[in-house]
């Protein structure tokens, strides 16, 4: 490893966003991950889905106004980013990237494709969706993995799912939930920021 | 393309904000009981869109003008610096975003029903994007101090909310700047929920001599540290 002409630097201290996140700065289809500007079409590669939830806090209440971020790989598990060895080959139609927030009962809603598994270092990734929420109250950011039910094998091989204990897996299972406006697949998944042991969604150090 | 960081080290917390916060309730009530899972850190966790200005357009860095000839109420700042990596290196095309109260302490949004006035003139958020150096700049208003309901007489300090999206989902970052010599900066419960003195005096933006600065703004220089690559020598 070179030497570098500056001294390391401190990462900058997190703060809370606040009650205050400016509405303003959602715009339609933030949420869509599917499109690569809001204007332009969706992919055509994949099978849409739709990941919808409800972030609720301490005693079951919605926590509103949270803000959540969703990045995953295309349907075939590529990332369009030069870390991939087969970032050239990611569907270029497909952003991999979304913003959503809660409402008044704390619900959200991703528009997305079923992402492609992968693997790395010899392992299997399962399929997944990471998510990280920020909102009024946390200081940092709370980082998470929605996993897609029906991928067993996947699920028992995913290096991360399995660092959970077995008990506390299928809290990051989202279920089948009929279908969403557009026909397209729903998966759910409640994500619970704080409560009893077996019921407090697992969140992973960043 | 070839500056992507390929280590990161995990957040120091001295460093990092503690809580539960006297006084703030949701800080108990949104944050797990349960210490984090330490995970594998693959793809997904340290990719991220390269580019995010198709998704959360930049070009809005001027909160203090809301249309010609409407300039909000206030003492007229700029608010400048660079976004870096952990070895100091720029961070080009990164998203920052930034909202802030009004001159009165008073935030132009739904939820803010507190009796101070509110600036017609006024929003109080922008967003931009890192240049090729790293920098970003916003001209706006010096915001208001403001009390938080139902916390024992405490007031937040004049500050500045600022998010940041690098080229990478662990890049990320939301933070507070604060205003230098501010008497509430000493006792902010937020401010001083990071145990690091230090680390919280680098929250503190520093006063940009006039000298040093053309035009009628008074000037504040604030660098925004991302995690990424480090300088320290492998084991
Ligand atoms: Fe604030």
């Amino acid at each position: 490893m070179k030497a570098h002409a500056n001294a390391p630097l401190v990462p900058t201290a997190w703060a809370t966003i606040g009650p205050f996140f400016p509405q303003t700065f959602f715009r339609e289809g933030d949420n869509d991950l599917t499109r690569m500007a809001p204007d332009a079409p969706q992919t055509a590669r994949g099978t849409p889905m739709w990941l919808t939830g409800r972030v609720l806090q301490e005693g079951g209440g919605p926590c509103v106004n949270a803000v959540l971020e969703a990045w995953q790989a295309d349907s075939e598990g590529r990332f369009r980013h030069p870390r991939d060895p087969e970032w050239r080959l990611a569907d270029p139609g497909f952003y991999g990237w979304g913003r959503a927030w809660t409402d008044a009962a704390g619900r959200f809603a991703f528009r997305t494709i079923i992402p492609g598994g992968y693997a790395e270092a010899g392992r299997p990734r399962a399929p997944h969706i990471n998510l990280a929420i920020i909102g009024s109250g946390i200081m940092g950011r709370l980082a998470t993995t929605v996993f897609l039910p029906g991928f067993v094998a996947e699920h028992a091989a995913d290096p991360v799912l399995s660092t959970l204990p077995e008990a506390l897996r299928p809290l990051l299972i989202a279920v089948e939930d009929g279908a969403g406006p557009d026909g397209a697949r729903r998966y759910h998944l409640d994500l619970l920021l704080r409560g009893d042991a077996a019921e407090e969604t697992p969140f992973f150090e960043d | 393309m070839t500056d992507l960081p390929d280590r990161f080290e995990p957040l120091d917390p001295a460093m990092q904000p503690v809580v539960p916060v006297a006084g703030y309730p949701n800080t108990v009530r949104r944050n797990p009981a349960r210490a984090p899972f330490r995970r594998v850190l693959t793809r997904t966790e340290l990719t991220g869109p390269l580019d995010l200005s198709g998704k959360l357009r930049p070009g809005d860095d001027n909160l203090a003008v809301l249309a010609p000839g409407r300039m909000a109420q206030g003492q007229l700042i700029h608010v400048g610096g660079r976004v870096l990596d952990e070895d100091g290196r720029p961070v080009a095309g990164a998203i920052v975003e930034l909202w802030q109260a009004n001159a009165g302490g008073r935030y132009f949004h739904p939820i803010d029903q507190r009796d101070a006035p509110l600036d017609p003139d006024f929003v109080g958020n922008g967003r931009t994007r890192s240049d090729g150096e790293g920098r970003y700049g916003f001209f706006t208003i010096k915001p208001g101090a403001y009390p938080v309901p139902d916390s024992g007489r405490w007031w937040r300090p004049p500050h500045i909310h600022i998010s940041v999206l690098g080229p990478g989902s662990l890049m990320r970052l939301v933070t507070q700047m604060y205003f230098p010599g501010d008497p509430l900066n000493g006792i902010d419960r937020i401010l001083n929920s990071v145990p690091d003195v230090a680390a919280r005096a680098r929250c503190i933006a520093a006063s940009v001599l006039p000298s040093e600065i053309e035009g009628d703004w008074l000037g504040y220089r604030h660098d925004l540290v991302l995690r990424g690559r480090h300088a320290t020598p492998p084991l």
